[in-house]
């Protein structure tokens, strides 16, 4: 994988989190979702647009998380020179370059999980109580779905987008997995009649992360009864 | 020396619209080229609160919340996922100068009463300035009774309430409390999200903009947040920072 750095100052291919990005012309960048087949649908270099669309996934559920694997496909954007190339990066994976120069300067300012959640309040003050089993979980399930890679939980990357800090996602599933293994809202009422819960409304009994979550720390067992 | 400005939403990791408005007056600001950058941060989305200043290439960035209360998002979530140590601080070698939320800005009651025209109101009606407020937290009524006093002092209406989503004065009241035929109210709030488009007029059982019962009518506005003078409200508070 080359550096997504070194390959933008070379005019050379190279993968950002699920983009492909390639020079196109003189001056131009050809970006697209990596692996997609068919004929995608051109779309303006307009960062307000390309915000819209990768707020998306296909199925058309929300990404709270930039970095969830989940693009949607289908697209290309052609970005007339360098600055607007940027400019569509920055839409799509806020602070991905900015984190990426500053790892590479040695100024990227990481902070370790313990303080992040040290600092919560309110209704998250609970999450630092999650055990460290917990926590491991939850960064190997949430950070497995995401393009960037856990600088704070020691991760380096080779060529990805670094991560310094966990992010509210993070927090928010920190808080509830807290919950749970103190045998609080593990349960949850029945709501299989409502439609698909989001990805992030982790107090959702259907929810994808939270049901991976309480079977793996074997908090419900593979049927979905509390222990 | 390069200026930059940051505005910062609460944002949502359930609800795609509700950082809509942050997006859309930093647009409104950014083309009025009065600050060198212009961006934005969340304390549910992304840029997050903690990582939105790391972009900037200003040595002076202000920071405006577009918050109605002045509370614990204010004073206790912001300033900590931003470092911030007062009003003006030093953090990565930058200068951040960190308002009030525009909820406290007396420019926003020009904003109410531009809704309030909007949706029809006149010089012989009364004005509801409707706020969420929370009995579990005293201070977020404050900054919705300021801005029905700055409302009612520029005496365009004949009469001004203030009425609450959750709370006394509720808004379930409003026939009671005011005397006009004609009742206009604005929602005191940042987005045209669940609250201002289901649950307000659910509870009110409004048929629309325009409602007649018992004789009278009542009007309802779009939220303040939304209103394109909101930049004005952000560009003014952002100023006065500049004077610290």
């Amino acid at each position: 994988m080359s550096d997504p750095l070194g390959a933008l100052e070379e005019r050379k291919p190279f993968t950002f989190g699920e983009l492909l990005v390639q020079p196109d012309g003189d001056e131009g960048w050809r970006v697209e979702p990596e692996g997609q087949s068919g004929e995608p649908r051109e779309v303006a270099p307009d960062p307000e647009l390309l915000r819209q669309l990768v707020r998306f996934d296909e199925s058309g559920r929300y990404r709270p998380l930039s970095g969830a694997r989940t693009l949607p496909r289908g697209w290309v954007v052609r970005a007339p020179d360098r600055h607007s190339l940027e400019a569509v990066l920055e839409a799509i994976y806020p602070l991905a370059l900015v984190h990426l120069r500053q790892l590479r300067e040695g100024k990227l300012r990481v902070v370790p999980l313990d303080e992040v959640l040290g600092r919560q309040s309110g209704r998250y003050a609970v999450a630092r109580e999650l055990s460290g089993e917990g926590r491991e979980l939850v960064r190997r399930l949430l950070c497995g779905t995401c393009v960037r890679v856990p600088v704070w939980a020691g991760e380096e990357p080779a060529a990805e987008i670094p991560c310094p800090e966990a992010c509210s996602v993070f927090v928010s599933f920190c808080r509830e997995a807290a919950l749970w293994e103190r045998g609080e809202g593990a349960g949850g009422h029945d709501r299989s009649g409502e439609a698909a819960p989001e990805w992030a409304d982790f107090e959702h009994p259907r929810n994808e992360l939270r049901q991976a979550f309480l079977r793996l720390r074997g908090i419900v067992s593979a049927r979905g009864a509390v222990r | 020396m390069k200026r930059g400005l940051l505005i910062v939403g609460h944002g949502s990791h359930l609800n795609p619209n509700s950082s809509a408005p942050v997006y859309e007056q930093a647009a409104r600001v950014r083309a009025r080229g009065a600050f060198d950058e212009v961006r934005v941060g969340f304390w549910k989305e992304e840029p997050s609160l903690a990582r939105s200043l790391d972009a900037f290439e200003a040595s002076d960035v202000t920071v405006v919340p577009l918050f109605i209360s002045t509370g614990y998002f204010t004073e206790q979530v912001i300033p900590r996922e931003l470092r911030l140590s007062g009003r003006v601080s030093r953090v990565d070698g930058r200068t951040v100068r960190y308002t009030e939320a525009i909820g406290a800005h007396p420019r926003l009651a020009d904003v109410i009463v531009e809704r309030a025209l909007e949706a029809g109101a006149s010089h012989e009606d009364a004005l509801a300035v409707l706020g969420h407020g929370t009995p579990k937290n005293p201070n977020s009524e404050r900054n919705v009774y300021r801005q029905s006093e700055y409302v009612a002092a520029r005496k365009t209406f004949r009469e001004v309430v203030t009425v609450f989503m959750d709370q006394e004065p509720n808004m379930r009241e409003v026939l009671q409390l005011t005397r006009a035929p004609k009742v206009v109210i604005v929602p005191l709030f940042v987005a045209d999200g669940w609250h201002v488009d289901e649950t307000i007029p659910d509870e009110l059982a409004l048929d629309g903009a325009c409602t007649r019962r018992d004789g009278r009518e009542l009007r309802y506005a779009r939220a303040v947040g939304t209103h394109p003078s909101i930049a004005d409200v952000i560009l003014a508070a952002a100023e006065e920072a500049s004077q610290w």
